[in-house]
């Protein structure tokens, strides 16, 4: 549909927020400098074309809870390894690295008051090694290579990839199982490349790199969640070197 | 949280240490976290849709008469942030690249703010930096009551830059202010429920800017850009 059709102001207030109007801010303020097009007519319905967007995520975000069985057994493995010393480690490309972090952020520092503190570091923060890697041995390398110095055979490897395979990430992915790490693979699509790369792989079940991401958000936090619910019960986990 | 956590899995509670029966807790919280979110991100999209579409024109005016966008946000808000930023210069595709800066992105920057200054000013000082008037000031908190964001906001709306908030509970500080030109407040208590609706709206936001800014560039004569 042609957005140009949606040229119209609609203001929406509602409780606890405030919608004060963009024209009044400044002389050059969005309504100065948006000149509608010429031929552009009121909306009917103002919000169809984000809602239609938004309604884009309903069916992969029903399919979440029907990989439960996956999301399950993925916690429990990763909540023995925590157990027994491990540490997460993360990594992914492009959008995805800021996803790395976010999980790195999410076990280092929780946002529930009272949560122990889990040891995991994203392998995307470091720019000076990075692109120092990349330049020379090329991109597939920069996680495997930092994989290699930096994990440990107890650890936890999580490649988040949301868009077309990674060779970075599946690269990482194949060095971490040779070095006997945990695998667990974030993917979108039908995630056939990682599922070979990977022991665990959670699929967001859509073609839109963006769609997948949403759903990679929601599993991660409720990873996070999952493992210490799991982590809380050792009597679930078998001998374990952190208590 | 422990007494939340109860009510959630209570057989983990009964001290039996029985795997079987935590799993299948465990599968029943991700089948409700996946119906809270849709629910969730079903609501925002009613109450909001038409604000997000009149955020994304104005989004898209400001790129095509030459505006930047600088996003920030603590913690996980700041990944958001950098998500925010190369969605938009580097989208893939066929989406124009445009340009965008995560202010959180520059640790060189930030622990020097934070350390000389304090943690208050650490994205305030950099739009006053760089910010100019015609740009675009996008921060993202689940709390609304980030210091830093606030502080942030005032200076950019100063500037003349066009302001776009984040929020989850009920907007708190940031709700507050008038330097917010459109806030986009998430009404859920989690963190995690807040912090994925938010990547739908930014996502949903990029989407109908870069389709928007690309067609008010195909309207301006070249040399006028």
């Amino acid at each position: 549909m042609s957005l140009r059709l949606l040229d119209c102001y609609t203001h929406v207030s509602y409780g606890g927020c405030h919608d004060r109007s963009p024209g009044t801010n400044a002389p050059d303020g969005p309504r100065a400098v948006s000149q509608p097009a010429p031929g552009n007519r009121a909306q009917a319905d103002p919000g169809a074309a984000a809602r239609r967007r938004f309604g884009l995520r309903d069916e992969p975000a029903d399919a979440l809870g029907r990989q439960a069985d996956a999301v399950a057994a993925a916690c429990h493995a990763m909540a023995v390894r925590f157990h027994q010393g491990g540490r997460l480690v993360v990594f992914g490309t492009g959008g995805a690295s800021a996803d790395a972090q976010h999980v790195a952020v999410e076990f280092v520092h929780p946002v529930i008051v009272g949560k122990r503190a889990l040891p995991a570091f994203a392998l995307t923060a470091d720019v000076a090694t990075v692109t120092g890697i990349a330049e020379r041995d090329g991109i597939a390398a920069i996680f495997a290579h930092q994989l290699r110095y930096l994990a440990n055979p107890a650890d936890i490897a999580l490649g988040i990839s949301a868009g077309a395979e990674s060779p970075s990430v599946l690269a990482g992915l194949e060095t971490a199982r040779e070095l006997g790490l945990l695998t667990v693979a974030l993917v979108g699509g039908d995630g056939s490349a990682a599922s070979k790369a990977a022991e665990h792989v959670l699929v967001a079940h859509s073609d839109d790199p963006r769609v997948v991401k949403e759903m990679h958000v929601t599993l991660y936090h409720v990873l996070w969640e999952l493992v210490h619910v799991f982590f809380e019960q050792p009597g679930v986990l078998g001998p374990g070197v952190v208590t | 949280m422990s007494d939340a956590l109860e009510s959630l899995y209570p057989f983990l509670y009964s001290g039996t240490g029985d795997l079987t029966a935590v799993l299948g807790q465990v599968r029943a919280s991700t089948v409700a976290k996946a119906a809270e979110i849709g629910e969730l991100r079903r609501a925002v999209g009613a109450r909001d849709g038409a604000r997000i579409e009149e955020c994304a024109r104005a989004m898209a005016a400001r790129f095509a008469a030459g505006g930047r966008l600088f996003a920030f946000g603590n913690g996980g808000s700041a990944t958001d942030a950098a998500q925010l930023a190369t969605l938009f210069l580097d989208p893939g595709g066929s989406a124009p690249p445009l340009p965008a800066f995560g202010l959180a992105n520059d640790t060189s920057v930030i622990t020097a703010l934070a350390n000389d200054v304090g943690p208050g000013v650490i994205f305030a000082r950099q739009l006053a930096a760089f910010g100019r008037r015609g740009d675009i000031a996008a921060g993202l908190s689940t709390s609304g009551n980030s210091e830093n964001l606030l502080r942030a906001f005032d200076e950019a709306s100063r500037r003349g830059m066009l302001t776009i908030g984040l929020a989850g509970y009920d907007g708190g500080k940031m709700a507050e202010l008038d330097s917010i030109d459109y806030l986009f407040v998430v009404p859920s208590s989690s963190v995690h429920r807040v912090q994925e609706a938010q990547t739908t709206i930014y996502q949903v936001l990029w989407e109908l800017t870069t389709e928007l800014t690309a067609e008010e560039m195909s309207h301006v004569p070249r040399h006028t850009r």
